[in-house]
């Protein structure tokens, strides 16, 4: 099921993320008769230094469970996890890698310096404290009070957290969720700036066109293992093909159904009403047959895009729970 | 330990104008109503007198209020997902609960330095090794309540519960004799109560097992009360953080 990913960088020392044969269950819930959770199922992964890689998911699909054993936030049921070669716990403590969390986890009641402070104070060795306010851009919020920032200022900040110790490793847990289309493309915009140091990034989504936009490569996770993993393209490739959909004579669907089934390179019919919707390769043969043989009208072609790989391969289209967002032109 | 962190800790505490006021204020001003300016003050108790014993008191009763929330909230902000954030951190447990341990017993030591000096000022009398030791007994017993607040805190989940459970401390202030003398069944009852043990070990110097009603308690009893509550705090607490632990 996995693709494996050829990797171009890092040769000299160890990988900036080796998971081996991951697995993370949780007890179930009190008073339910249901069996343990597995939420991170069995994933092997290597990203080496300077990769910028997307985990893209639907919500529930294990993607903070792997990124919180990454950071030493929970110890794996079996497997293992290694950061530069090293437990996560010591890779935390040298800050060679640091996290945006999900929203949560800030003290109201200091300024945005104050918490700036108080966590470079933890560090022995860590970026001057205004320094880090400017690359975050936060100059202007700085005596603010954590409770008077927005969603999107908050989490601004936490990404000023996480630059502190200057970490060659950076997981990005969802850092938009939650904000509106404007404060995600600056968010983006400051993540771009930063990007150019070189820094691996490792960062969770659910929207497409976040992975898209930042990731050089995506890792495509759901039900606690990775289905795919290889560059936008690669996946692009792997779903690749067209959808034809046409309207056809009442009475006649069930039998244009059944030829359309038989055409060479035709993946999937679906019925919709008197609508049929044909996943093919050739969607030219496809578009001959239904208009001249069987009375279609309405004729669409649209190319599979990325949502549409990312369907068939989790293999669930209904419930995917990914945020197809094509009105959101994202970071560029 | 790590002078910033600690600092910019109480600076956040001395933010709080209305904690501090329950937390220093509040208390001293009891001592004035109850202690200072009754009738009876100057009547002697054991070691010395009635405004000393209310003295003591009322300081116990701020330097409990102090611990509560502040082992309260530390539960409180570290299960709102500030927790995770010093994960990301090299800053170990250990070191964060000496921090807020210092923290929690200078804040104790406000209501503890104040109500004392009013004390001083408005004549309390005793011993001078009763003055010590209740001060020294005051602050080191008030700890206890620390893991009143963090079982609180961690069953809970909001600063509203922590709140509540330092307004409870008022009940058991009342059932601890703190603020008016028990006696009668009331009184055998509040023997077992949590505040009950603390007040009275507190004020032992001063009246040497005496009440109010002319009995006097074994220094047992009081001993085996704190025991006992440290025991039933840090047994629930253990449960809880554990509990919270598993769900993550």
């Amino acid at each position: 099921m996995t693709t494996s990913h050829s990797s171009t960088a890092g040769a000299s020392g160890a990988p900036a993320v080796e998971l081996r044969s991951l697995v993370k269950t949780f007890p179930p819930r009190r008073g339910s008769h249901d069996s343990e959770v597995r939420a991170v199922d069995g994933v092997d992964l290597r990203i080496e230094p300077g990769e910028v890689v997307a985990f893209l998911g639907p919500n529930g699909a294990g993607k903070t469970t792997t990124l919180d054993m990454v950071l030493g936030l929970t110890d794996p049921t079996s497997g293992s996890a290694e950061v530069f070669g090293r437990r996560p716990r010591q890779a935390v403590v040298t800050g060679s890698v640091s996290a945006v969390l999900q929203t949560g986890g800030l003290l109201r009641d200091l300024t945005v310096r104050e918490t700036v402070r108080m966590i470079a104070s933890t560090y022995a060795v860590s970026s001057p404290v205004d320094e880090v306010i400017d690359r975050a851009g936060l100059r202007s919020l700085a005596d603010r009070r954590v409770s008077k920032c927005s969603g999107g200022e908050q989490q601004r900040l936490r990404f000023a957290l996480a630059l502190l110790p200057d970490p060659r490793l950076l997981v990005l847990d969802e850092p938009t969720a939650g904000m509106d289309v404007s404060a995600r493309r600056d968010f983006w915009d400051t993540m771009h700036a930063d990007a150019s140091a070189g820094r691996t990034v490792v960062f969770a989504t659910h929207y497409l066109e976040e992975a898209d936009a930042f990731a050089d490569r995506i890792v495509l996770i759901a039900g606690g293992r990775i289905v795919a993993d290889g560059t936008t393209a690669e996946i692009r490739a792997q779903a690749s093909g067209r959808t034809v959909s046409a309207t056809l004579p009442p009475g006649s669907v069930a039998e244009s159904v059944a030829r359309l089934r038989v055409v060479d390179g035709v993946r999937d019919v679906e019925e919709r009403g008197s609508r049929v919707v044909v996943t093919a390769a050739d969607s030219d043969a496809v578009a001959r047959l239904l208009l001249l043989d069987l009375g279609g009208t309405d004729l669409e072609i649209v190319t599979a895009g990325l949502e549409q790989a990312f369907m068939t391969l989790t293999g669930d289209s209904r419930d995917a729970g990914v945020v197809l967002a094509h009105d959101e032109e994202l970071a560029r | 330990m790590n002078a910033t962190f600690t600092m910019l800790e109480m600076r956040r505490i001395t933010r709080d104008w209305a904690g501090m006021f329950f937390t220093a204020v509040l208390p001293a001003f009891f001592y004035l109503i109850f202690g200072a300016t009754v009738s009876a003050k100057d009547a002697s108790i054991g070691n010395g007198n009635v405004a000393m014993y209310v003295m003591i008191s009322m300081a116990a009763y701020g330097a409990v209020t102090a611990t509560t929330s502040i082992g309260g909230n530390a539960a409180v902000e570290r299960q709102q997902g500030w927790g995770r954030q010093l994960g990301l951190t090299p800053l170990a447990d250990s070191s964060y609960i000496a921090m807020k341990a210092l923290i929690a017993m200078t804040v104790a030591a406000v209501p503890v330095v104040l109500t004392f000096t009013l004390g001083v000022l408005t004549g309390a009398r005793g011993s001078a090794q009763a003055w010590a030791l209740s001060a020294v007994l005051v602050l080191v017993g008030s700890s206890v309540f620390a893991l009143y607040g963090l079982l609180i805190g961690t069953a809970f989940r909001s600063e509203a519960a922590v709140g509540a459970a330092a307004g409870t401390l008022v009940i058991f202030a009342f059932l601890g004799n703190l603020f008016i003398p028990l006696s009668g069944a009331l009184l055998s009852f509040a023997k077992l109560t949590p505040l009950y043990g603390y007040a009275a070990l507190a004020r032992y110097p001063l009246t040497e097992g005496f009440l109010p009603d002319g009995s006097r308690d074994p220094l047992w009893l009081p001993i085996v009360n704190v025991l006992a509550w440290l025991a039933i705090f840090g047994a629930l607490a253990v449960v809880l953080v554990r509990r919270g632990r598993e769900r993550q």
